[in-house]
């Protein structure tokens, strides 16, 4: 069997090999990309859609499909690894531990005793529990606001610089887990929990393709955001521009929740306790 | 003009000095402490003087875009300067936490 699996990628590489020769060679000017499809886009994006930055004209709206695909892609991953991972059986533990905030004592509750759950004055820990550091979570804390505005930034500014909803999503999930890692995973859970994690990372597919649909249903084709024009108060071209900030909002939103979601969960090997 | 140039070339060359003395030190120190020390302390400071070099060079002639431009980098030194040693501090803990020794002059006399 292995062997029938060899001899098949074998011929599939030596089938690819020899189709390698007849690309056009790189950066020919001559090839049909570069003398068909590349000068549409450069002479065309700016009068049919107000964006500036080429790139993200193509890569939201000339070619919305492969985006929103890849947006798929990237929630599939993340579902797979909750799949992969995630445990939920819990191990039958006879004893909880709790921390008293003020004084830093530990209390170790035998299965039975009252829990202190619901007081400010304790907070449930693991047994890995490490105490925190304060320069660590002082800097983590003044760092935070400023890296998610910059994700932001990068969403929203996609039309002009480089940037855009993957690059800003992956900033936005990289601050969250910079709190995660600067305090821990519970206190990471009270801000973002696992569910609404997964909720935002559906919800940001769901907007790019609502987008696309909505176009259907307003009678143009799947993602030509022309035809937002009446919805969004605006004529055809400025329309293609919001279209393209709302899918990369979604892009973002999908990123930024899928990158939390496969923090928790590798992080603590699926537990969702405090893992690292 | 020449001024200008002059300060220039002399912070882009202090910050390749600081580079360049940090990547000796890393390669040359005894243990994992003291590498930390030149990886942390040369790194912020070669890129404090190679980014006020490149904003002083971008900003020179005072046009509100470039001044803007040179106000980013500015930020970029900003949070390096606060990150850089925080991250530093935390790989030392990271090493004391795990039970990492300090380098002594003993100890290497007991191992060569």
């Amino acid at each position: 069997m292995r062997f029938l699996a060899l001899i098949t990628i074998l011929m599939v590489g030596g089938l690819l090999f020899y189709g390698t020769p007849d690309f056009p060679a790189w950066g020919d000017p001559e090839s049909p990309a570069s003398l068909h499809v590349s000068p549409y886009y450069i002479e065309h994006a700016v009068e049919d859609t107000a964006v500036p930055n080429i790139v993200t004209a193509v890569l939201a709206d000339y070619r919305g499909y492969d985006t929103m695909f890849e947006t798929a892609v990237i929630f599939s991953a993340g579902i797979a690894c909750l799949f992969l991972l995630r445990i939920y059986r819990r191990k039958s533990t006879t004893t909880r531990l709790y921390r008293h905030n003020l004084t830093g004592i530990t209390l170790r509750i035998a299965k039975g005793g009252k829990l202190p759950e619901g007081s400010a004055e304790f907070e449930r820990i693991d047994s890995l529990w490490v105490p925190y550091d304060m320069i660590i979570k002082v800097t983590s804390r003044l760092v935070v606001p400023f890296v998610q505005l910059f994700a932001l930034y990068v969403i929203a500014h996609g039309h002009h610089s480089p940037g855009g909803g993957f690059q800003g999503g992956v900033i936005f999930g990289a601050a969250i887990i910079l709190y995660a890692i600067s305090n821990d995973l519970r206190r990471a859970f009270r801000r973002l929990n696992e569910k609404a994690a997964l909720l935002a990372s559906a919800a940001g597919v769901l907007l790019y393709a609502g987008t696309g649909l909505m176009c259907l249903l307003l009678g143009g084709n799947f993602l030509d955001y022309s035809k937002l024009a009446d919805l969004l108060y605006t004529d055809a071209i400025m329309a293609r521009s919001h279209g393209i900030l709302i899918v990369e909002i979604g892009v973002g939103l999908a990123v930024m929740a899928v990158m939390v979601s496969l923090y928790y969960n590798l992080s603590s090997a699926g537990r969702h306790d405090e893992g690292l | 003009m020449g001024f200008l140039n002059v300060v220039v070339i002399f912070l882009l060359a202090c910050g390749l000095f600081f580079f360049f003395a940090g990547a000796v030190g890393i390669l040359r120190f005894p243990d994992f402490y003291s590498r930390l020390h030149p990886a942390g302390k040369l790194d912020t400071m070669g890129l404090f003087t190679s980014m006020i070099a490149m904003a002083l060079w971008v900003a020179h002639e005072w046009h509100l875009g470039d001044i803007l431009t040179a106000l980013k980098i500015l930020l970029i030194v900003a949070f390096v300067f606060i990150t850089s040693p925080t991250a530093t501090h935390a790989i030392v803990d990271a090493g004391v936490r795990a039970g990492l020794l300090p380098w002594t002059k003993d100890s290497s006399e007991d191992k060569s």
